[in-house]
């Protein structure tokens, strides 16, 4: 039996990573994910793990390389998007990635952000980051992902707000516009301190 | 992954890391190397075995076999600067050994 599902995670990691266990608990196997859509496929309760690993700070070349990486090991592995973008040659700044991952193009690394990896389950648990530091270093590049668009967020919604008490026109609704980024801003603002909490709390072990 | 240059420590992943790569290895074969090795109380992460394996490439202290770029499955060796670095750190290793048995005892305390 085939199931198609529509979802967006804000949450892109953890909660996706849940959900994709949780359907695989069921009895479902991921086959194909679009930008919002899963398909899935039968298969025996349990019988496959899922990890959801943030790579959007990769340069081209490494996310290649890991990807590869991780085939080599016998996990099969899905890319998928973090934004809501369906532009093609598109080219992307990424401030808070390090070296050659500052920009991010498409066809490229752009939209995809994420590696679902899928594991057959052994009966061991199934994680990508073992190490203190290694975990630390890894919700730090979370953190700055989510804060990078909280600033943006709340930049968008502060020149709406300034275009109400202005002659400056932009749309024809800007209160709503404001709030819709404001919006944005602040629950990117959440989870970047959630995460950098994580960080921290890894890094003082 | 931080080594601390100035005392000479190894992480424990690095170290082991460079264990497994005394002979020829590719990623899952470090993994399995590893687990057993330590009796399953250290098992890695591919992404911590990519970034270290990543690292001690950078340092020269390993470095692939071939140069089939496409092979999705690499073996890794350990260099001869790596093997300076691995009997470093065992000596180091056995000092602190030394010391902790003379302050706490010999034996399994």
């Amino acid at each position: 039996m085939k199931k198609i599902a529509v979802r967006y995670f804000f949450d892109f990691t953890e909660k996706q990573e849940k959900w994709l266990n949780e359907m695989a608990a069921r009895g479902f196997r991921l086959v194909r994910c679009g930008k919002l859509t899963y398909k899935f496929e039968q298969c025996a309760p349990d019988e496959y793990q899922y990890c959801v690993e943030f790579v959007g700070e990769k340069s081209y070349s490494k996310h290649k390389d890991y990807k590869k990486f991780l085939e080599g090991l016998g996990y099969h592995v899905f890319t998928k998007n973090i934004n809501l973008n369906w532009s093609v040659g598109k080219a992307r700044f990424r401030p808070w990635t390090a070296g050659a991952g500052k920009v991010a193009t498409s066809p490229g690394t752009y939209n995809k952000e994420l590696f679902i990896v899928e594991k057959k389950n052994d009966g061991k648990p199934f994680e990508l980051h073992t190490d203190t530091e290694d975990l630390a270093a890894y919700f730090k590049i979370l953190r700055n992902t989510y804060l990078n668009g909280a600033i943006a967020g709340i930049a968008v919604a502060v020149l709406f707000a300034v275009s109400i008490f202005t002659p400056l026109d932009l749309v024809k609704y800007p209160w709503l516009a404001m709030a819709v980024f404001g919006l944005i801003g602040v629950v990117c603002a959440v989870f970047g301190v959630k995460h950098a909490n994580i960080a921290k709390r890894y890094k003082e072990q | 992954m931080r080594d601390n240059i100035k005392g000479g420590a190894l992480t424990e992943t690095t170290f082991l890391v460079l264990l497994a790569t005394c002979s020829p290895m590719h990623g899952y074969g470090i993994m399995q190397f590893i687990e057993n090795e330590t009796g399953g109380r250290v098992a890695l992460g591919a992404g911590t075995l990519y970034g270290a394996i990543s690292t001690l490439q950078k340092k020269r202290w390993i470095e692939p076999i071939g140069d089939n770029k496409n092979d999705v499955k690499k073996d890794y060796i350990i260099t001869q600067l790596g093997k300076q670095i691995a009997a470093d750190e065992q000596r180091r290793l056995a000092e602190i050994s030394l010391l902790a048995e003379r302050i706490l005892g010999g034996g399994n305390t």
